[in-house]
């Protein structure tokens, strides 16, 4: 069946895609919003995102891709942002594994090999 | 990771053999998954339930009964393991380390095979070789001891709370996990064949035990276990406990939901190819004697860790062993691993602080007209509100009268007992002597002053 991508923005959107395919592999790839040119404020979003979307393929079958925008550059500088208080994010661009401690954050992200991993990880 | 910034070409081969009840994990060794980590947590977790009763007497209220879910403790436990194990795989990535996770094994000079969950076997050879395959925990070889007693493998991920409990054994594995068992809420009995804590210093050993004696659990003593049997299954079950006495004949039964088995570890050395190289290992206990710089009698072959004969089986000393081995292969350092003063704590529900030499040692290493011992007990500020024990809590230290009464042995027992020896340990490296000590001005109003 392959993989499937769900593009979302904010919190309660996520959290609903995500329900919605509990049971699946979730691999989510949270970024700064894009203005009307589509380029995010967030630099390293920029950089992250081709090097994840080139990797995408490694997902196991089955694997839900959920795209997150988070929300403008003042909503995330907030300590008390819902993506700081209930996911634990610390920046973005963060890749996780949903539902288990398997992340990757900021520069993390421009590692091919490393995205690899997570993907593939057991 | 240590030889990978050497520019070394560098592989792990990591493989945990399940348990006999079917367990595994992640990467990272003992300390990470089933050691250390998630027993310093629920010790804290223990430490926390003490804390909420005293709390009442330093004017907080509430009305409800505090309980506790084992399940969440665990859970969040093993949800910080998991980051861990998540975080090594990254570094040793990001080092460029290849990893595997595979069972090794030697087959030949200079090669290892290994063998993936799935079967698949891969031969790789290599310049050198590091074994630091660490131990397991040991069964008793009883009728029932595989397949219904836990060990402390199974334990820190038990997917049910565990009821009322033998603990079998008196090393600190089991007396750790037995003070946080009990400081949960649970009924603990702890089933010693002998003496406590073999190897540390018996006087400290003993006051560890009545305290725990005092504080609700139960010791069951010169027992050992003949028989397990299933009485009931469940998670948790109930189980039968046949034991006999190790000074006659008497014949004792128990019922407990859970056994856990914590009587010693086994080196991992038997399985693994080491007599297709010419390892020598010591037969009788599966250690392997290393020189000074942990190489063992095949020159390209080391060893560091819990394997090792003689040596002290703690993390940072591994680690440190690792570190320097490294460095002195690919860095041309010359520094040797200091197996000496190295402090250690247990963490029992009255905690033990030790670094050096035990009062027995110290007498029979300097005879005992060359030793004076100063000791004292102590009452932490902390308890005397809530009217905690007055009289428990005890330090000593132990001097070598011939050599400028220089400090050789340090124990303390009391809360934060670890926290409190770190600092005692550098001091004793450096050479501290009771007038130093006597000299240097103590901080008030904490333990440590004392």
């Amino acid at each position: 069946m392959g993989w499937e991508e769900k593009q979302v923005r904010g919190y309660p959107e996520f959290v609903q895609t995500a329900q919605r395919y509990h049971g699946r592999p979730i691999f989510a790839l949270f970024c700064g919003d894009k203005d009307a040119e589509g380029r995010s404020w967030c630099p390293d979003c920029v950089t992250a995102e081709p090097v994840v979307r080139k990797e995408l393929h490694h997902m196991p079958d089955e694997s839900v891709f959920i795209y997150c925008l988070v929300g403008d550059r003042a909503y995330w500088k907030d300590p008390n942002n819902e993506f700081r208080k209930n996911l634990k994010l610390t920046g973005v661009p963060t890749l996780l594994k949903y539902g288990t401690p398997q992340k990757l954050v900021e520069e993390e992200c421009f590692k091919a090999e490393l995205v690899r991993m997570l993907f593939t990880e057991d | 990771q240590e030889a990978a910034k050497y520019e070394k070409k560098v592989m792990v081969l990591d493989f945990v053999t399940p348990t006999p009840l079917g367990n595994s994990w992640g990467l990272g060794g003992t300390c990470v998954n089933v050691g250390c980590i998630p027993k310093k947590l629920m010790h804290q977790a223990a430490l926390l339930g003490q804390a909420l009763q005293d709390s009442r007497k330093f004017g907080w209220q509430f009305t409800e009964e505090v309980q506790h879910n084992w399940m969440t403790m665990t859970e969040s436990v093993q949800n910080y393991i998991g980051s861990l194990n998540w975080g090594y795989r990254v570094a040793l990535r990001e080092k460029k380390v290849t990893y595997e996770n595979a069972y090794g094994e030697f087959v030949g000079p200079h090669t290892v095979k290994a063998t993936n969950r799935r079967g698949v076997e891969k031969l790789y050879t290599a310049e050198r070789f590091l074994i630091a395959t660490g131990e397991r925990p040991r069964y008793l070889g009883i009728p029932g001891d595989k397949e219904y007693c836990i060990s402390s493998d199974d334990l820190f991920s038990l997917p049910y709370c565990p009821g009322k409990t033998l603990v079998v054994g008196a090393s600190y594995v089991a007396l750790e996990c037995a003070g946080f068992l009990a400081g949960l809420g649970l009924d603990v009995t702890v089933m010693v064949r002998s003496i406590l804590l073999r190897g540390f210093d018996q006087d400290m050993a003993n006051k560890i035990g009545e305290y725990m004696e005092e504080h609700g659990i139960n010791f069951i003593r010169e027992f050992v276990p003949i028989k397990v049997e299933q009485i009931e299954e469940g998670t948790p079950g109930r189980l039968k406990v046949v034991a006999k006495s190790t000074t006659g004949n008497q014949i004792i039964e128990g019922e407990y939901n859970t056994v856990l088995l914590a009587i010693g570890r086994d080196a991992c050395t038997r399985k693994i190819g080491l007599d297709k190289v010419g390892v020598k290992i010591n037969e009788k206990t599966g250690k392997i004697p290393v020189n000074d710089e942990e190489q063992t009698n095949v020159p390209y072959i080391y060893a560091v860790g819990d394997i090792l004969e003689d040596k002290l089986e703690l993390t940072p000393v591994a680690i440190q062993a690792g570190r320097l081995l490294a460095q002195r292969l690919y860095a041309g350092a010359t520094s040797k691993c200091d197996y000496v003063n190295v402090p250690t704590t247990v963490f029992t529900p009255l905690e033990y602080g030790v670094c050096g030499y035990s009062e027995e040692t110290a007498v029979e290493k300097f005879g005992e007209e060359n030793i004076e011992v100063y000791h004292s007990h102590f009452w932490p500020l902390e308890w005397t509100v809530p009217s905690r024990d007055n009289n428990k809590c005890y330090a000593k230290i132990i001097c070598n009268i011939q050599d400028n009464e220089r400090v050789i042995g340090f124990h303390v027992l009391g809360p934060n007992a670890g926290e409190v020896t770190q600092g005692f340990a550098a001091a004793i490296k450096c050479g501290l002597t009771k007038e130093q000590l006597d000299s240097t001005l103590g901080i008030h109003p904490v333990c440590a002053e004392v």
